[in-house]
C-alpha cells in the first residue's frame, strides 16, 4: 500500500512537472484588438506590425539599453528559420511570443524570452513558383489581429493562421502566380481588414492593393494600380490600350494608416516594361506614387507622383512614415529616384525633396514637385547614357527607413551607386521578364546611413560603409540607431552624431528589419539575418558592390539583450 | 483467383511510379555514362543558346552574361556539385529542389537545353582565356 502510494505520488509530481512546462510557455491568448493596434506607438513591451506603428515609424520607446549600456548588449538566443535565400522580414512579438515570416512561404511561433519554437507553418509552394519570382522568394513580415495571424505567400495566397496552433483558418489565392502575381508584403490590419499588395512588376501584370475580412477572408475592396480604360489617369499610358491591362505597377512595400484621415497610403511600384519607355508615352498613373486610398472603400482621394514616365525602374513603392512636424500632417518617403520627400497627407501637396544619393537624372523640382528630368540620363534604343545617379536601386532602396518623434529625425539606408543603361524592345508575354533592357552596367560605389532633420530635410550626419546598407532600420528612446550590413554586422548608432557604439557579426548578410520588445522588464532587441534578393547590382556588368558577389547564405534571427 | 495484398501492393508501386516518371520532365542519367553535349563547342548553337537564355528569362536571376544576381554565377568554376554537361542540362531541365531554380523542362526542348548549356560553357571558357591573358 505505502508502495503505491509513493508511485502515485511519483506520478502526480511527473506530471505536474510535465503540466509545469507545458504552461511555462506564453499564455497565447490574449488576442490583438483593433485599441491595440491604434495604441501602439504609446505602448513600449509588444511590436504588432511591421512598421510597430500605423505611422510606420520604427522607433520604440523602450531605452533600457542605451548609449550608455549598450557595450553590454550580448545576445540571448538565436532561432533557425530553416530555409536559406532572403530573409527579408520584420519579426514581431505579441505577449511575450514572437511571430516571424521566413523565406520560401515559413511562418514560425517562437517563446520570445528562449527562443523555443512553438508552431510552424510552412505553406506547400508550386515547385516552379521561383520563374516569376524577380527577385527571390523572401517575405517581408506577418500581421496579428483577433486570434489570428496573417501572411502571405509566394504563389499568392493570403492565410490566415490560428494564433495560438499555427493551424489554416483561411486561405485565399489572390492572383496566378504562373503570370507573376505574387506576393512579399506584410499585411496590414485596419479596420477588422487585411490589406495587401501584389509583386510582379518586372512582368506584364495589372497589380493591385486589396482589404480581406480577418474573420473570413471575403474580399471587401480592390484597388488597382493602373486605371482601367476611361477612367481617370487612363490616358497616361499611350496609345497602346494594353498597356492598361499590363503595364506593372506592383504594391510590395506594406502601407500606413492615419485614423484621423481614415486614410491609407500605400507605395506603387515601376511601371512595364521597367528601363523601356517607348510605347507608354505619358505619367503612366498611379505607377511610382503614394496612393491615399479611402480605408473602407479603397477609392483613390488623392496621389503623389515620384517618378513620372519612368526608365530607370525607380519603383516607388517604399514605406510611407507618417509625421506630424510643426503643425503639419506630413508623410515622409525616401525614394529609389534618390530624394527623400516631405509631402502633406491631408492634400499630397510637395512640401520639400532633399537629395539622399547623389542625384543627376533629375535637375530639381517643379513648385509641384515634378522632377525636371535631365534628357542626358534618358536611356534609348540606341543611347547609352551613362553614370544614371542613383542606379535602378537608389537611393533608398526598399529596406524602410525609421523616424524618431522625439528628435524630428529620420535616418535612412542608403548607397552611392551610378549605372549606365540602354534600353532596348522586349518581348510582353505574360509569365515571362519584360524589362526592355538592352545593357546595363553598375558602377562601384559605397553604402551609406544617412541622418536627416525631418522638419527641413537637412542631412546631420553620413555613416559611410563599404556596402551598401540592405536593412532596415529601428531607433529607440534610449538615442540609438540599429541597422545591418549585408556582411552580417549588426550595429549600432549614436543618433545623434552617427558615431558607432557597438557591432555583433550574426553570420549571413542582414537583408531584414531589426525590432525591440520587453518582457518582464527587459529590454530584447531582435534582428533576422540571411543574405539574398536581388542583387544583381552588386554584380553584374562588373557591380556597385563586387565584394557581395557569393555572399553566404543564412536563416536566422538573433535576440539580444543586456548582459547580467 | 484473387491477386493476394502484396502483388497488388508491387502493383501500385510500380503504376505509381510509372506515372511519376511519365509526369515529371525527362532527365538524363548521371554517372560514367552520362551523355556528352552534342552541341560541345559548336559556336552558333552558343549564340543560340544565350538568345533562348535571355528569351526564356534565365537573366532575371542569373544576370543578362549569366555572371549571377539573384542566381549564382554561372560561367566561373564555383560550383556545389561538378558542373557537367549532363547535370547543367538536368538543373535546368528539373530544376533544383529547395532553391529558386525552377524546372524549365515544360517550356525547353532538349536541344535548346544543350544549347544553352553549350552558351554557359563559351562564357565559362572566354572568361578562362580572358584571364589568362
Amino acid at each position: 500500500m505505502k508502495l503505491r502510494s509513493r508511485h502515485l505520488l511519483v506520478s502526480c509530481l511527473f506530471t505536474a512537472l510535465i503540466a509545469s512546462a507545458v504552461f511555462a510557455r506564453p499564455a497565447l491568448s490574449a488576442d490583438v484588438t483593433g485599441d491595440m493596434l491604434l495604441g501602439a506607438s504609446k505602448e513600449s513591451n509588444n511590436w504588432r506590425m511591421v512598421g510597430r506603428d500605423y505611422a510606420s515609424t520604427r522607433f520604440s520607446p523602450l531605452k533600457q539599453v542605451n548609449t550608455k549600456n549598450i557595450k553590454r548588449l550580448v545576445p540571448k538566443w538565436t532561432f533557425s528559420l530553416g530555409t536559406l535565400d532572403a530573409q527579408n522580414t520584420t519579426p514581431l512579438v505579441h505577449d511575450g511570443v514572437m511571430y516571424v515570416t521566413a523565406s520560401h512561404g515559413r511562418t514560425y511561433a517562437v517563446d520570445a524570452k528562449t527562443g523555443t519554437m512553438i508552431w510552424q507553418y510552412a505553406h506547400q509552394l508550386p515547385e516552379d513558383v521561383g520563374k516569376t519570382m524577380c527577385c527571390d522568394i523572401g517575405n517581408r513580415g506577418a500581421a496579428l489581429y483577433g486570434d489570428k495571424v496573417f501572411v502571405t505567400t509566394p504563389d499568392a495566397h493570403v492565410v490566415a493562421l490560428d494564433m495560438k496552433t499555427g493551424k489554416v483558418v483561411w486561405d485565399v489565392e489572390l492572383g496566378d502566380y504562373k503570370n507573376a502575381y505574387t506576393m512579399t508584403v506584410a499585411p496590414l490590419i485596419v479596420k477588422g481588414k487585411v490589406v495587401v499588395g501584389l509583386s510582379g512588376a518586372e512582368y506584364p501584370t495589372r497589380l493591385f492593393i486589396e482589404a480581406l475580412d480577418a474573420q473570413t477572408g471575403k474580399q471587401a475592396w480592390r484597388r488597382y494600380t493602373i486605371p482601367a480604360p476611361g477612367e481617370p489617369g487612363s490616358d497616361t499610358w499611350g496609345s497602346d490600350p494594353d498597356n492598361l491591362k499590363y503595364g506593372g505597377a506592383s504594391a510590395w512595400i506594406t502601407g500606413s494608416y492615419d485614423p484621423q484621415t481614415n486614410l491609407i497610403y500605400w507605395g506603387t511600384g515601376n511601371p512595364n516594361p521597367d528601363w523601356d519607355g517607348v510605347g507608354r508615352e505619358g505619367d503612366n498613373l498611379y505607377s511610382n506614387s503614394t496612393l491615399a486610398l479611402n480605408a473602407d472603400t479603397g477609392a483613390i482621394q488623392f496621389h503623389f507622383q515620384y517618378t513620372p514616365h519612368d526608365v530607370w525602374d525607380f519603383d516607388g513603392v517604399n514605406e510611407n512614415i507618417l509625421a506630424d512636424i510643426d503643425g503639419e500632417k506630413v508623410w515622409l518617403h525616401g525614394d529609389r529616384n534618390g530624394y527623400l520627400y516631405k509631402i502633406d497627407r491631408t492634400n499630397g501637396k510637395f512640401r520639400y525633396g532633399k537629395e539622399i544619393s547623389k542625384v543627376n537624372w533629375a535637375t530639381g523640382f517643379t513648385a509641384e514637385g515634378r522632377p525636371i528630368v535631365n534628357p542626358e540620363k534618358v536611356p534609348s534604343y540606341t543611347y547609352e547614357a551613362k553614370d544614371i545617379c542613383p542606379a535602378s536601386e537608389g537611393g533608398k532602396w526598399w529596406n524602410p527607413m525609421s523616424y524618431s518623434p522625439e528628435k524630428k529625425m529620420v535616418f535612412v539606408p542608403s548607397r552611392e551607386i551610378c549605372t549606365d543603361i540602354k534600353s532596348a524592345k522586349g518581348e510582353r508575354v505574360e509569365g515571362k521578364p519584360h524589362w526592355g533592357i538592352g545593357s546595363i552596367k553598375w558602377n562601384k560605389g559605397h553604402g551609406q546611413l544617412v541622418a536627416f532633420d525631418a522638419r527641413s530635410g537637412e542631412k546631420k550626419w553620413t555613416v559611410k560603409a563599404p556596402s551598401p546598407f540592405m536593412s532596415g532600420v529601428l531607433t529607440t528612446s534610449g538615442g540609438l540607431v540599429f541597422a545591418g550590413t549585408p556582411e552580417g554586422e549588426f550595429k549600432a548608432y549614436d543618433q545623434d552624431t552617427g558615431k558607432e557604439l557597438w557591432s555583433y557579426q550574426t553570420g549571413s548578410g542582414i537583408v531584414g528589419s531589426p525590432m525591440t520588445f520587453a518582457i518582464d522588464g527587459k529590454q530584447y532587441i531582435a534582428v533576422p539575418s540571411g543574405y539574398g534578393g536581388w542583387t544583381g547590382w552588386a554584380t553584374v556588368g562588373g557591380g556597385g558592390a563586387p565584394q557581395l558577389k557569393d555572399s553566404r547564405k543564412g536563416g536566422y534571427v538573433t535576440v539580444f539583450g543586456l548582459y547580467e | 483467383m484473387k491477386p493476394s495484398v502484396q502483388s497488388t501492393t508491387s502493383r501500385l508501386v510500380a503504376i505509381t511510379l510509372g506515372c511519376a516518371l511519365l509526369l515529371s520532365p525527362p532527365g538524363v542519367a548521371l554517372g560514367r555514362d552520362e551523355p556528352k553535349n552534342p552541341f560541345d563547342g559548336d559556336a552558333a548553337a552558343g549564340v543560340e543558346g544565350k538568345q533562348l537564355f535571355l528569351k526564356t528569362g534565365c537573366y532575371a536571376c542569373h544576370g543578362h552574361e549569366a555572371e549571377g544576381a539573384v542566381g549564382p554565377d554561372l560561367t566561373d568554376d564555383d560550383w556545389i556539385y561538378k558542373p557537367t554537361d549532363a547535370m547543367i542540362f538536368n538543373a535546368i531541365n528539373r530544376g533544383r529542389s529547395g532553391t529558386v531554380m525552377a524546372p524549365f523542362g515544360d517550356q525547353l526542348k532538349p536541344e535548346e537545353i544543350w544549347k544553352i548549356v553549350e552558351y554557359l560553357r563559351a562564357s565559362n571558357r572566354a572568361r578562362k582565356a580572358a584571364a589568362a591573358k
